[in-house]
């Protein structure tokens, strides 16, 4: 049975001429293709985990509040926002944290005390621009600066990492189609000799054999170049962004290891689909 | 070997074959004969299971035939040497190679699968031509490669659709002859004509296709 199907594969293939080499090259460059772009959005993994880190918010209260007031006023925003975390700044840190940045003010504080400042609480979120909500609060007297920036950058490259496993995906799409319509022709090609295979006895192994390898052999040097190229383009994207200073590794192995299984695995789950069905 | 109940056949509500009954035993020769378009050929396909019956039971060797599954057909195709009308053979392969080929279906080795085709081959004359390839072969060459092919792997029934269609008079002469020959040695045949030289050239169990159903079964001439 493997005789057979190896050598009715091998004539399959010699029969087809150059039509196999110029196949594994179509299938190689969209894998290649998925390899280098899964590869680049590895690069972007530091960048998209600033998204997922926390800003701190600063909200100055009333005045008029009192110790028992703030707690009260913090537990509420802790029920109604579990994302946040809400720490209060005693009036002594915040006096340091202004005589720190302008010090004309120490004198005031000394004289009058760190009571006579507002109360401060900070908020710990990874949605900064959420904590303006609390603006309408008449506890709250201030809110200070809220930078996403982090979150912006993250976020920007969270999409385009999605963008990018889009294109490597629709790239190995294109290339289990091309495998499909390739067996496809194949199978229309040799319709008649598989009916008269069937006639003579030959069973579904036996008639599917041959297509297999003959998917298998450029399905295989696909494999082969798309790993090449793949490691040899991204290296040189390396070079050009190493001066940037983003992480410039080599390809991931996990991505070579994709490019593998999907120049191989896929045009034969293809090749084995497309038999079923239409052989 | 064969029995067949109340087969019938529609093409487009043309009923091809209306209730026939048939049984033929093992090692009998059977010509089976009419006017073109009777239901020669659908018959002898719905004994391989080329064609369903749109009603009725196909027994062939043991194995209910139109009630096979898909993986249930190659073994009883291996069981059936086919000759077909249109010979059917692998345009990509040579003489030598398309009745090798059948061979692996069987699983004989590529050494004694030549030694067979070879001395097939060479009883229908056709060795010389064992590199040709199909399309550089006259017609009667290609029926005989198509008979080779069938006989090659001695099975034991044998369902011939006109083989003589496309062969001269000592030709046809001399695979009558030949599967007289493999019939003598315990093959059941069957063979579809509308030749009535080739009828008469042997006296043979005869049935006679007429009206979708067998208008005669008996000897012939009569």
């Amino acid at each position: 049975m493997m005789r057979h199907a190896l050598a009715e594969g091998w004539l399959l293939l010699r029969n087809r001429g150059l039509i196999s080499p110029v196949l594994a090259m179509a299938l190689a460059i969209p894998i290649s293709l998925a390899g280098v772009t899964l590869s680049v959005r590895q690069w972007l993994a530091p960048v998209i985990t600033l998204g997922d880190r926390e800003n701190v918010v600063t909200v100055l209260l009333h005045p008029r509040l009192d110790k028992a007031g703030r707690q009260g006023w913090m537990s509420d925003q802790v029920q109604s926002h579990p994302e946040w975390e809400l720490m209060a700044v005693e009036p002594e840190e915040l006096a340091v944290r202004l005589a720190a940045w302008f010090p004309y003010l120490e004198e005031v504080l000394e004289r009058e005390g760190p009571e006579m400042l507002p109360p401060m609480v900070e908020v710990r979120t990874r949605e900064p621009e959420s904590v303006l909500e609390l603006k309408d609060h008449v506890e709250v007297l201030a809110i200070g600066p809220t930078s996403s920036v982090n979150r912006v950058v993250g976020k920007v490259a969270r999409r385009f990492a999605f963008v990018l496993i889009s294109v490597a995906g629709a790239l190995v799409a294109g290339a289990v189609l091309l495998g499909a319509i390739w067996v496809h022709l194949e199978l229309h090609r040799n319709a008649e000799e598989i009916a008269i295979m069937r006639l003579m006895g030959a069973t579904e192994a036996t008639v599917r054999g041959p297509f297999l390898v003959a998917v298998a052999v450029p399905a295989l040097l696909a494999a082969v170049l798309s790993v090449v190229s793949t490691v040899v383009v991204v290296g040189w994207m390396a070079q050009l962004v190493a001066p940037l200073g983003l992480v410039a590794a080599g390809v991931p192995l996990a991505v070579l290891v994709f490019q593998v299984v999907a120049a191989v695995g896929l045009p034969l789950a293809a090749a084995v689909v497309t038999l079923e069905r239409y052989a | 070997m064969i029995r067949i109940r109340g087969l019938t056949k529609d093409y487009d509500r043309r009923q091809i074959l209306r209730g026939v009954d048939l049984s033929i035993d093992a090692g009998e020769m059977v010509f089976l004969t009419g006017p073109s378009g009777a239901g020669k050929t659908t018959l002898l396909r719905m004994l391989y299971a080329a064609e369903q019956p749109t009603s009725g039971e196909v027994w062939v060797a043991g194995s209910r035939v139109d009630t096979l599954s898909r993986s249930e057909l190659p073994a009883l195709r291996r069981k059936v040497g086919i000759i077909f009308q249109d010979f059917k053979l692998l345009r990509r392969k040579t003489v030598l190679e398309n009745v090798t080929f059948v061979l692996r279906f069987h699983g004989i080795p590529p050494r004694e699968s030549h030694r067979r085709a070879y001395k097939v081959l060479k009883r229908l004359g056709l060795h010389h031509r064992q590199s040709a390839l199909p399309e550089s072969l006259s017609g009667g060459e290609q029926q005989r490669v198509a008979i080779a092919r069938a006989l090659v792997y001695q099975p034991r029934l044998i369902l011939a659709d006109e083989p003589t269609g496309n062969l001269d008079a000592d030709l046809a002469s001399e695979l009558l002859s030949l599967l007289c020959d493999i019939n003598y040695q315990g093959a059941t045949v069957v063979l579809a004509t509308h030749d009535h030289t080739l009828l008469e050239s042997l006296p043979a169990r005869t049935l006679v296709l007429h009206r979708g159903g067998i208008g005669y079964d008996g000897m012939w001439p009569p």
